[in-house]
């Protein structure tokens, strides 16, 4: 089984807990983080970001980066207001924060620049999802809003001119506070829960942007977290129970807690904060007001394992796959060079204000990374190729290169038939004249016996 | 050797080494045998490679020291004669030589490899050197030594020397390409140089420059051939990899824009106002800053300019090839993150896709009708290339695409309403689908007219080939009823044959010959669009185009399917390219019905029984892309046909308020229900028959209003209650073929009747029933339907008690009230088996009624 990280914060400086979830390992510890409800967020798994809460005093917030392997603070940004929830969309390319106004900000990680800034909800942004195919946006307010943005029509000025609101759909359903809200799978399919503090949890459909369902909870829920297969959700709530809401059965109510809860969860403990799902879809972590940290096996409900994270209230649970950095495995490898670098080199802080009028001409941009694979392709040898296409040259006798080959050739073979013929030829007048000597030598000696006899 | 030493078989190792010695014994030249011909080499290399003579890699089972021992002898001798032909003075057999050392590097072994590859650098090395040899034997060598160093780049540890060999081949190869006249050897050298970057990026540094404008010039002299130039454009692409930081890379992009644009400056005049390039320059050099030096270095500048009045057809060439390089940086890797200047590159493609080469009246007489004839040969050249930019960045910068998404989509669709030309429609299609998967929903509110649009035009000519054009600007209105007409006389003739037998009277009536068909390749494409649309958005426009989209898909794929399935013939003399045949085009249509058929919307597919019918067809055509498609298909759509888990989104569909709506419509079936199946867990029950009967309800609503939509009121009342019969059944068919007479007889028969307890039996008999049995409801909404379903589910519920009596006897006697979802998931499974079960077994099955 792959590993896993799970990861919390709380609202007391307790720092940023970091456990093995199957082995209950604690990992490195990350300092000095005092996060609201919503506001830690795994960039892509590239490193941490956590806005901060900060006394009331001061008119800038505070958003905080942690690189996987260091842990101290390595940049601080200050974004113009206090942000409450922070989300970044799955290739960890913006980053988005919901401001205590009610402004929702985006920035570009790359380069921290604040691309965006809306006047989203009256009221404090509480949460911010991205929604499955990462174009949409989903934010819920203190005033019970849940708005869904579409992030093309933030950007296209053109269109937002024309459109009388800049959002997709704007739910109000909700009487109090939106706790939090839980994306569903699948693109314009997808289905949106909400919770809220007047104790209900509200199904949307995102393509229709119609309510689907409301269920009553018996206590205020928190915090939700949707089944992998999504037949069910799971709604932490302020009693300390985890209630089991079914999204595709009918409505039926056979038990004490109403329609559509098909049973719960529960330990005796303090009220729920945060619910998040392991990649498995079996194992369920919460996380609870008195600062533990549980893991249930949602098949057999039992408990599987309790962290202890702080004295206070968890606020944040993360579920993430740990990022090569932390792998010493990768450490080791000669790829490991880049990915140290990418890992501990974290982006510039965000700005604060937006630029005007420089206009976004540039975008800084991971091109694919490098093949990770060592092995060049096969087809990248290109000798038997080359040589194939010189032998059909060759054989077709076309072209002036292969002409000049075979005139090498002829040249050559010209060449050594006159080396032989020379030869021949000097041969021959070797023979001959060894005859003519031979011939005249014989007449002389003749000659001589003649003039002898 | 023996005459009878035998091997054991083909697989046997002591085979190589003898093979390979009578290769070399009788098929090589050496010093007195000339080469017998080119076509012995290839006999050669072709019999290395395939018994891989070279790789002297021993398997398990043949460790004889003698057989090893002899292989390596081989091997030992192949490379002696081999290197003695290289270093031949006959060109045929030094290039013989020179060819089979390339083969060699790539074949031999490791160890082999490495001891050696510093012998054999140098023969290969003396041939690109002066004096020159034939140019055959410099290509050769090109290619033999690119091999060499792609098969030393996978050996990190003697990287630091395969560097320094490569700094010292540098200068020569350049020289190579700077003074020789062969485009053959240019190829061999530019590769060469590709290599060394791949693999080798540090021995590029030195020579930098130099490189850059060695490409260059060739680039810009515009006095090569196509493949040529994308070999060059190629690598200068890759060469800022050589440095490897963001500013070369930056510097080389801005650098090939500017070159584009001043090109393109000079290009269009007359066609485009003068303002546009201005704007285009102030993007690349922002105010304040300088230009950076022009490309290739300042000597090529200088002498580009002196040469001003270059041919316009080579500028041309250059600036494609310097397009496509811009598109080769964009989607390659590089090892560092990198600013990309996505404005100055929209902006570029945006100019170019603007000029269509009419001229303006202010600037008439500055042009003549032979160049704007010239623009206007090249100007769908230079369009495919910008395509090509935009869809490169698409690719290249992925989600950060975001802020500048809407001026392209802009771009695009103004482009669209204008491109006529077929390569220039399938690319915009492509980039079309490739903004579509890759920005999902946020996108495809944007796009959805627009690839509807379009591809209802490009696909219209297939329901009629070709025969009713409509006019491009009211055509949406008019293809909609245009296209619903075949779907109702199918309906009315209950026979698929009719509608393509009355299409080619029309056109003969009309125009006589097609006009202007649209070729399959376009189509091909707007299927493919129409087909991410669907996959992406398709619930978005339940409520508008969704309707006639699924008609004309289902209408295109018909139509293409009826003459039977086409052979994936993929031969074609003389030419290499592949060409889209018409069963690419089934297959697309298929491919595109699939989305249809499986994106949710408010309805059940209203052809799904036409749809699975194609595809079953299709799935007999064994061995064919098009027949594992089609099974694909199949299990795809089996969960439509056996909806387990219908979602919560399809419920609501029906009563579009909330869950309460439908309770209260059929409040006895549920509160009987609720009675009898207390003792098992509400979720079991939740996947009971109680679902598929609202599922129905719903589609039968949807049916309704799906009808109301399409079909325009044409067909009298008896003829729309043909429609609406005959649906259902369809659909019965299909769930169970086996069972098709009994149900569609007890359907069409026996409905109308109040024959409700033979309706109960025939509901038990398996799924399709479920659907037949809905039928009263259809007929007579509420108030019977709430009698039926309360029979119903009273005799289904009694079957599941007794069904899960028998399978799981604790959990009955124990009465265990399981509440929890993930155990009912188990017992859901469990109870579906049973149900399978039941079907599978009659007698059981026909045992029960009784109980009612």
């Amino acid at each position: 089984m792959e590993a896993e990280l799970v990861i919390a914060s709380s609202a007391t400086d307790a720092g940023i807990g970091c456990w093995d979830l199957h082995s209950g390992a604690e990992h490195l510890r990350y300092r000095s983080c005092s996060s609201p409800p919503h506001g830690l967020v795994s960039v892509a798994g590239l490193f941490l970001a956590s806005s901060q809460l900060r006394d009331p005093s001061s008119s800038s917030g505070s958003v905080l980066y942690w690189s996987w392997n260091k842990p101290h603070v390595e940049v601080k940004c200050f974004p113009a207001e206090p942000i409450n929830p922070l989300a970044s969309n799955s290739d960890g390319t913006y980053i988005v924060g919901g401001g205590v106004s009610g402004e929702i900000y985006l920035w570009e990680v790359a380069t921290g620049r604040l691309l965006k800034k809306w006047h989203a909800h009256y009221r404090a942004v509480t949460c911010l999802v991205f929604a499955d195919d990462q174009s949409l946006l989903i934010s819920g307010a203190e005033d019970g809003s849940v708005r869904v943005w579409s992030l093309l029509m933030i950007f296209d000025d053109m269109r937002r001119e024309q459109a009388r609101h800049i959002y997709e759909y704007s739910f109000s359903e909700h009487t109090l506070r939106v706790t939090d809200i839980a994306s569903g799978y699948g693109g314009c399919n997808a289905i949106i829960v909400s919770a809220s503090e007047d104790r209900t949890c509200k199904v949307w459909s995102l393509s229709k942007g119609k309510l689907l369902r409301s269920i009553v909870f018996p206590s205020i829920i928190d915090a939700i977290a949707l089944d992998p297969g999504e037949h069910v959700f799971y709604a932490g709530g302020k009693d300390g129970k985890i209630y089991i809401a079914s999204l595709n059965s009918q409505g039926t109510s056979n038990n004490s807690y109403g329609m559509h809860i098909i049973g719960s969860l529960a330990d005796h403990s303090k009220a729920v904060t945060c619910l998040a799902f392991a990649a498995d879809g079996v194992l369920l972590v919460s996380s609870y007001e008195d600062g533990m940290v549980r893991v249930w096996d949602t098949k057999t409900h039992n408990i599987i394992r309790v962290l202890k994270h702080a004295k206070g209230p968890v606020n944040n649970i993360l579920v993430v796959r740990p990022p090569l950095c932390l792998n010493p495995q990768m450490l080791l490898n000669s790829q490991s060079s880049s990915v140290r670098r990418h890992g501990s080199s974290l982006p510039p802080p965000l700005e604060k204000y937006t630029n005007s009028t420089d206009e976004i001409a540039e975008v800084k941009a991971y091109l694919s990374t490098q093949p990770t694979s060592n092995e060049p392709l096969h087809a990248s040898y290109i000798s038997i190729h080359t040589m194939n296409n010189q032998i059909k040259e060759l054989q077709q006798h076309g072209s002036s290169a292969a002409a000049g080959m075979e005139m090498e050739r002829l040249k050559h073979d010209c060449k050594r038939s006159m080396q032989m013929a020379e030869r021949w030829k000097t041969m021959y007048e070797n023979v001959h004249q060894f005859c003519v000597n031979e011939l005249l030598d014989g007449d002389q000696a003749e000659g001589c016996n003649g003039n002898s006899t | 050797m023996a005459a009878f030493d035998h091997i054991r078989n083909m697989h046997d190792i002591a085979l190589k080494p003898r093979l390979l010695r009578t290769l070399i014994r009788e098929h090589m030249p050496d010093e007195k045998h000339p080469l017998k011909g080119p076509s012995e080499l290839s006999h050669v290399v072709s019999m290395v490679k395939t018994h891989r003579l070279l790789s002297e890699s021993l398997t398990a089972d043949s460790t004889d020291p003698k057989v090893v021992e002899s292989w390596k002898a081989a091997v030992d001798s192949w490379v002696n004669r081999v290197l003695m032909l290289a270093s031949s003075n006959t060109p045929d057999k030094c290039w013989a030589g020179i060819c089979l050392l390339g083969v060699t590097c790539q074949e031999c072994s490791s160890e082999r490899f490495l001891a050696s590859y510093s012998i054999w650098l140098p023969k290969l090395q003396s041939h690109i050197q002066p004096p020159a040899d034939s140019h055959f034997v410099k290509v050769a060598s090109c290619a033999s030594l690119s091999d060499l160093f792609t098969r030393l780049g996978r050996f990190p540890r003697v990287k630091k020397d395969a560097t320094s060999q490569a700094v010292k081949l540098v200068q020569p190869v350049l020289k190579l390409l700077n003074e020789d006249s062969s485009e053959a050897v240019w190829e061999g050298a530019v590769c060469l140089l590709c290599t060394f970057i791949t693999f080798f990026p540090s021995s590029i540094h030195r020579c930098y420059d130099s490189a850059e404008a060695a490409v260059v010039s060739k680039i810009l002299s515009g006095k090569c051939s196509v493949k040529m130039f994308q070999e060059l454009g190629h690598c200068l692409a890759l060469l800022p990899k050589s440095r490897g930081d963001e500013d070369s890379w930056s510097l080389m992009m801005q650098k090939i824009l500017l070159s584009i644009n001043v090109h393109l400056n000079d290009a269009f005049q007359g066609v485009e106002e003068e303002s546009k390039n201005n704007e285009a320059m102030r993007l690349l050099i922002p105010p304040g800053k300088d230009p950076p030096p022009p490309l290739g270095g300042h000597t090529i500048g200088e002498a580009l300019d002196q040469r001003t009045k270059r041919p316009e057809r080579l500028q041309m060439s250059s600036v494609s090839t310097l397009m496509r390089c811009c598109c080769t940086m964009l989607t390659s890797s590089y090892p560092v993150q990198v600013r990309v200047p996505i404005r100055p590159l929209v902006a570029l493609a945006g100019r170019v896709l603007m000029v269509d080469g009419s001229v303006t009246q202010a600037l008439f007489p500055f042009m003549t009708a032979m160049q704007q004839e010239f623009i206007c040969s090249e100007l769908p050249i230079l369009h495919l290339y910008s395509l090509e930019l935009l869809s490169a960045v698409i690719k290249g910068v992925r989600s950060q695409l975001l802020p500048h998404a809407a001026e392209i989509v802009r771009l695009l669709t103004e482009y669209f309403k204008r491109c006529v030309l077929p390569d220039l429609r399938i690319k915009v299609y492509s980039i079309m689908r490739i903004l579509l998967m890759s920005m999902g929903l946020g996108i495809a509110v944007y796009l959805a007219k627009e690839v509807i649009d379009n591809a209802s035009v490009d696909l219209d000519s297939i329901a009629y080939d070709g025969g009713g054009t409509s006019s491009s600007s009211a055509y949406l209105k008019a293809s909609n009823d245009v296209l619903l007409q075949p779907c109702q006389k199918k309906r009315k003739h209950a026979s698929t044959a009719s509608s393509l037998e009355e299409q080619p009277d029309r056109v003969d009536l009309e125009v006589g010959l097609p006009k202007n068909p649209t070729p399959v390749s376009v189509k091909i494409a707007a299927l493919e669009a129409l087909e991410a649309l669907l996959t992406v958005g398709g619930a978005l426009g339940a409520e508008s185009w969704r309707p006639s989209i699924d008609c004309l898909l289902i209408t295109v794929a018909t139509n293409a399917c009826k003459g039977g399935w086409a052979k994936e013939e993929k031969h074609n003399f003389l030419s290499s390219e592949p060409v889209l045949t018409w069963a690419d085009f089934q297959l697309a249509t298929l491919r595109a019905l699939l989305a249809s058929l499986l994106s949710p919307a408010r309805f059940r597919p209203p052809h799904l029984a036409q749809g699975l019918e194609l595809f079953r067809r299709g799935m007999r055509e064994t061995g064919t892309k098009l027949g594992e498609f089609c099974a694909h298909a199949l299990l795809a759509l089996e969960v439509l046909i056996h909806p387990r888990a219908l979602s919560l989104i399809d419920f609501s569909s029906a009563s579009n308020t909330s869950f309460d709506g439908i309770n209260n419509r059929f409040p006895d079936a549920y509160s009987y229900g609720h009675k009898r199946n207390t003792p098992f867990s509400t979720g079991t029950l939740g996947k009971g028959p109680d679902d598929s009967n609202l599922g129905d309800d719903d589609l039968y609503e949807s049916w309704l209003a799906n009808d109301d939509e399409i079909e325009i009121p044409v067909t009298d009342d008896a003829g729309k209650d043909k429609s609406c019969t005959e649906k259902p059944s369809e659909t019965c068919r299909d769930s169970s073929p086996e069972k098709i007479p009994l149900v569609a007889d007890s359907f069409s028969t026996r409905v109308p009747e109040e024959n409700r307890p033979e309706l109960v039996s025939d509901r038990v008999e398996g799924k399709g029933g479920e659907i037949m049995v809905e039928a009263p409801q259809f007929q007579e909404p509420i108030k019977q339907g709430d009698s039926t379903s309360r029979v119903i589910s009273d005799g289904v519920v009694s079957d599941h008690v007794e069904g899960e009596l028998a399978t799981k006897p604790d959990d009955f006697a124990t009465g265990i009230v399981s509440t929890a979802m993930a155990t009912s998931n188990l017992e859901r499974s469990k109870q579906l088996d049973v149900d399978s079960d039941m079907e599978s077994l009659p007698d059981i099955v026909d045992g029960d009624p009784d109980s009612d």
